[in-house]
């Protein structure tokens, strides 16, 4: 369960309102209406699957180096906004054509000591691969003018799709954040890593770009990494300081095209035994990195050495097992889709040794 | 509704937010192609286990226990879907019976089909239609939840061992009052143990007007017009008030047999040569001032008279019952505990007398509180051997334990109000003709007024029903200090 604190809220808020950038929504939900037309009337199978969002890039290892030398931290408790976003993606079933995903995204600001959310979606769509491209393509010119141009994104697989859209969504919840807070501490989850098939490196920057316009300044706390020095993952070499500290790293260089926008850094904020990486924006210079880094320890609950305003919104967009039936009620009312119940063909084949489908 | 699972006779069915279903609703559960139905009756209502839901409250309260201010943009409009799997509830429902070619049958040895079987409410009148619960005698109990009304035949009743209870002022009495007005309706013989002076006017509308039983409510009140002459005792009965009244020793006992023999034999049985014989008895001093003892208790109690014109109520009162029925309300109120016990043993006797004769075809008799009056060797008697002279009882009682186990066990009929304490459900719940979850999770949600209604007279369907109320004069009121106060 996650420690919460006592915190009063606020009648006013400055996050996007419903007049602010909708079009994305309204283009989520055109698609999503579309898409469902495709699913009219077949047959349904249910099942639950979270997609990872997986990111490994290939990095020249030879130069990659922490230093171990600890910048410590200080709390500021000057009044900073801090806000954060995340979304999430679930395949609820399948059909006999594709795949019915739901995909919702939420922002979260913490300001004068209280939390205001705004969630959008639940958006379903159904994925076929006649319509994953037109599906895809629709979204991101609805927002996104940079939008890619590499044909070959199209041979993904189907499945790879939610998370797309998901990423999609999610850069559109960052870019709508960087416009509106002002003199804040943005918070993303994952990296400032871009040149991906989902981020391409234009994107980002113009996210980055506007967030600094708005004195702003981003951080990028990753759960999980791959970054290892000496075969040891970056977060376990950084438990001997006494927090809270920020460690360095030199030398990442990812292999085209993959670009890093931000410096990589450990960062151990609380007493716990938990570090993270963070990535922060490359443009920022080293003190005021510092003094942001103060003063999110003087705004946000740091349990765990990881921000309260991030945690809120992976929580409020995760997809709870009810929210997953009521997506399969919902989609079975409206599409009049025949709910089937296919074998687990793990367990049909090996009985009590069959791990089951989503486990596979 | 859905079936979910089905362990034992234990029904549980998952039902949706638009379906009203509460406790004591009946569901009809057929399986078309089985061509068989379960009747079951709900008996709690519980939340459904929906995988997920802990974490979409804790999701809902994360700032240090208030809501987490914020919008959602729900423009599929998901949330009315997840409020309704959130909402969705799990009924525990008890199966009573099979319904087979239009025949019920009391068994739960089949499944039906779990995605077959279409559930549904059951009325109660059409229940009661299968039950054929209907009779030549009907009494009208009162309204079921779904507004139709609760008969049961006077028959059920006959010849039945019945128990009312319930805790406090929750309309024990006034159910009592209804039956035993509907019996006297048709022409029943009851006689009312009345502890407190309830049904003393019951003669009388609300508002103080003579109502058309007038004329059947007969009240008794010991020592004021209910007396009796000690010829008219029978020598068992009086050693029976002597022994188990006023606990007189077993020596005693045979020389007061001997006492009473000799005046008999000179037809000279009355208090006054009583009290002589008693005095001018040859027999140990201990022995004639015990029987000296309880002589005094006898004279004191006023019940006892030789004067023949004053003792006449009873024989009278049971006569113009017998003919067009009639309830004979003994007044207990002003009567001191011991005298309670001697009037009742004295009438138990002599209904028993007039029942073996053949003077009285059967009678109903109706007892409140009766551990205040009777003696712990007659609650067998009453529900074995008097039964079969022709007394059937209805106890009713605020105090569950006071009546013993097998008169539970043997209840053909028990009429349920509230209660909340555990023990007393613990005590009720050992009845025969239900079963301990129904009495336990129905009757403790019951409102005033209302009670849930078990054994023959519903043909062991338990049934909730809000008593109906009667336009007569309610004697059994608390006297209260702060009354107009307020």
């Amino acid at each position: 369960m996650i420690e919460q604190y006592t915190i009063a809220t606020t009648p006013k808020y400055n996050f996007p309102q419903p007049t602010i950038d909708t079009t994305l929504p309204q283009r989520l939900i055109e698609q999503s209406i579309s898409s469902l037309r495709y699913a009219q009337e077949q047959h349904f199978q249910l099942n639950q699957q979270g997609f990872q969002q997986t990111c490994s890039m290939d990095l020249h290892a030879e130069t990659f180096q922490l230093r171990m030398q600890p910048i410590r931290l200080r709390q500021i408790n000057e009044e900073t906004p801090i806000a954060a976003c995340d979304t999430s993606t679930i395949k609820i079933g399948e059909t006999s054509t594709g795949i019915l995903i739901a995909v919702r995204g939420a922002n979260v600001s913490k300001k004068h000591r209280s939390y205001k959310y705004n969630r959008f979606g639940p958006f379903i769509f159904h994925i076929t691969e006649e319509n994953k491209k037109e599906l895809y393509e629709a979204l991101e010119r609805a927002y996104f003018v940079s939008a890619s141009r590499q044909g070959h994104q199209y041979a993904v697989n189907l499945l790879q799709n939610p998370t797309r859209i998901a990423s999609l969504l999610e850069r559109w919840l960052q870019t709508t954040m960087s416009k509106i807070v002002n003199e804040g501490i943005i918070l993303f989850d994952g990296s400032l890593t871009a040149g991906t098939i989902d981020t391409p490196v234009d994107r980002l920057k113009r996210i980055l770009v506007n967030a600094r316009e708005c004195k702003n300044i981003v951080f990028a706390f990753s759960k999980m990494t791959n970054l290892r020095i000496g075969g040891r993952l970056i977060t376990d070499l950084a438990l001997q300081q006494k927090a809270p500290y920020l460690l360095e790293t030199t030398g990442l260089k990812p292999k085209p095209p993959i670009v890093l926008l931000g410096d990589v850094y450990v960062a151990r904020l609380s007493h716990e035994n938990f570090a993270f990486r963070l990535d922060i924006d490359k443009e920022n210079a080293h003190e005021r990195i510092i003094e942001a880094l103060g003063k999110l320890m003087g705004n946000d609950v740091l349990s765990q050495g990881y921000p309260e305003t991030l945690r809120l919104a992976h929580i409020l967009c995760t997809f709870t097992a009810n929210e997953v039936i009521a997506m399969q009620h919902f989609v079975a009312r409206s599409c009049g889709l025949h709910i089937i119940n296919r074998p687990d063909m793990h367990r049909l084949l090996f009985g009590p040794f069959g791990r089951g489908e989503s486990c596979s | 509704m859905k079936l979910y699972k089905k362990e034992g006779n234990i029904l549980q069915v998952l039902s949706f937010p638009n379906e009203t279903v509460e406790k004591g609703d009946y569901l009809h559960v057929e399986d078309s192609e089985a061509r068989k139905a379960l009747i079951a009756q709900v008996i709690d209502v519980q939340f459904a286990s929906v995988p997920g839901v802990l974490e979409e409250l804790l999701r809902s309260l994360p700032d240090g226990g208030e809501l987490v201010q914020g919008e959602d943009f729900d423009p599929l409009e998901i949330a009315p879907h997840i409020t309704y799997i959130q909402d969705a509830s799990l009924l525990v429902c008890k199966i009573r019976a099979t319904i087979e070619n239009e025949n019920l049958n009391p068994t739960s040895s089949w499944l039906p089909s779990r995605s077959q079987s279409t559930i549904k409410k059951l009325p109660i009148p059409q229940l009661l239609k299968l039950a054929k619960t209907e009779g030549t005698l009907p009494i009208i109990i009162g309204g079921t939840k779904d507004s139709s009304l609760l008969t049961i035949d006077a028959s059920h009743l006959d010849g039945r061992l019945n128990i009312i209870t319930g805790k406090k002022e929750t309309g024990k009495s006034h159910l009592s009052k209804l039956l035993m007005l509907n019996l006297v309706g048709y022409k029943a013989t009851v006689v009312v143990f009345d502890l407190n002076g309830e049904y003393i006017c019951l003669g009388m509308t609300g508002d103080g007007r003579r109502n058309t039983h007038h004329d059947k409510i007969h009240v008794l009140t010991p020592g004021q017009n209910f007396k009796t002459e000690l010829k008219q005792v029978n020598l068992h009965v009086l050693l029976g008030i002597l022994i188990h009244a006023l606990h007189l020793p077993g020596t005693s006992a045979r020389e007061f047999r001997r006492i009473w023999q000799s005046l008999k034999e000179r037809d000279k049985l009355t208090l006054h040569e009583l009290g002589e014989a008693i005095r001018l008895w040859n027999c140990n001093q201990h022995v004639k001032d015990a029987l000296s003892s309880r002589y005094h208790a006898l004279i004191n109690s006023g019940f006892f008279t030789d004067n023949a014109s004053e003792a006449t109520a009873l024989e009278d009162s049971l006569l113009k019952a017998k003919e067009n029925g009639g309830a004979l309300v003994i007044n207990l109120r002003n009567t001191s505990a011991i005298d309670r016990q001697v009037v009742v043993e004295y009438l138990l006797g002599r209904l028993v007398e007039q029942l073996t004769s053949g003077k009285l075809k059967a009678t109903f008799l109706f007892a409140e509180e009766a551990h205040l009056y009777l003696r712990e060797t007659y609650w067998d008697d009453i529900v074995t051997r008097m039964r079969h002279f022709g007394i059937f009882t209805t106890f009713i009682t605020n105090q569950p334990d006071t009546v013993k186990e097998n008169i539970y066990r043997q209840a053909d009929n028990i009429f349920l109000f509230n209660f909340t304490n555990e023990h007393d459900l613990e005590v009720v719940s050992r009845a025969a003709r239900v079963d301990a979850e129904t009495v336990k999770s129905i009757a403790r949600d019951l409102p005033p007024h209302h009670c849930l209604v078990l054994g023959k007279v519903v043909k062991d369907f338990p049934m909730v029903v809000k008593v109906k109320a009667m336009d007569v004069k309610t004697m059994g009121e608390t006297r209260l200090f702060f009354k107009n106060t307020n």
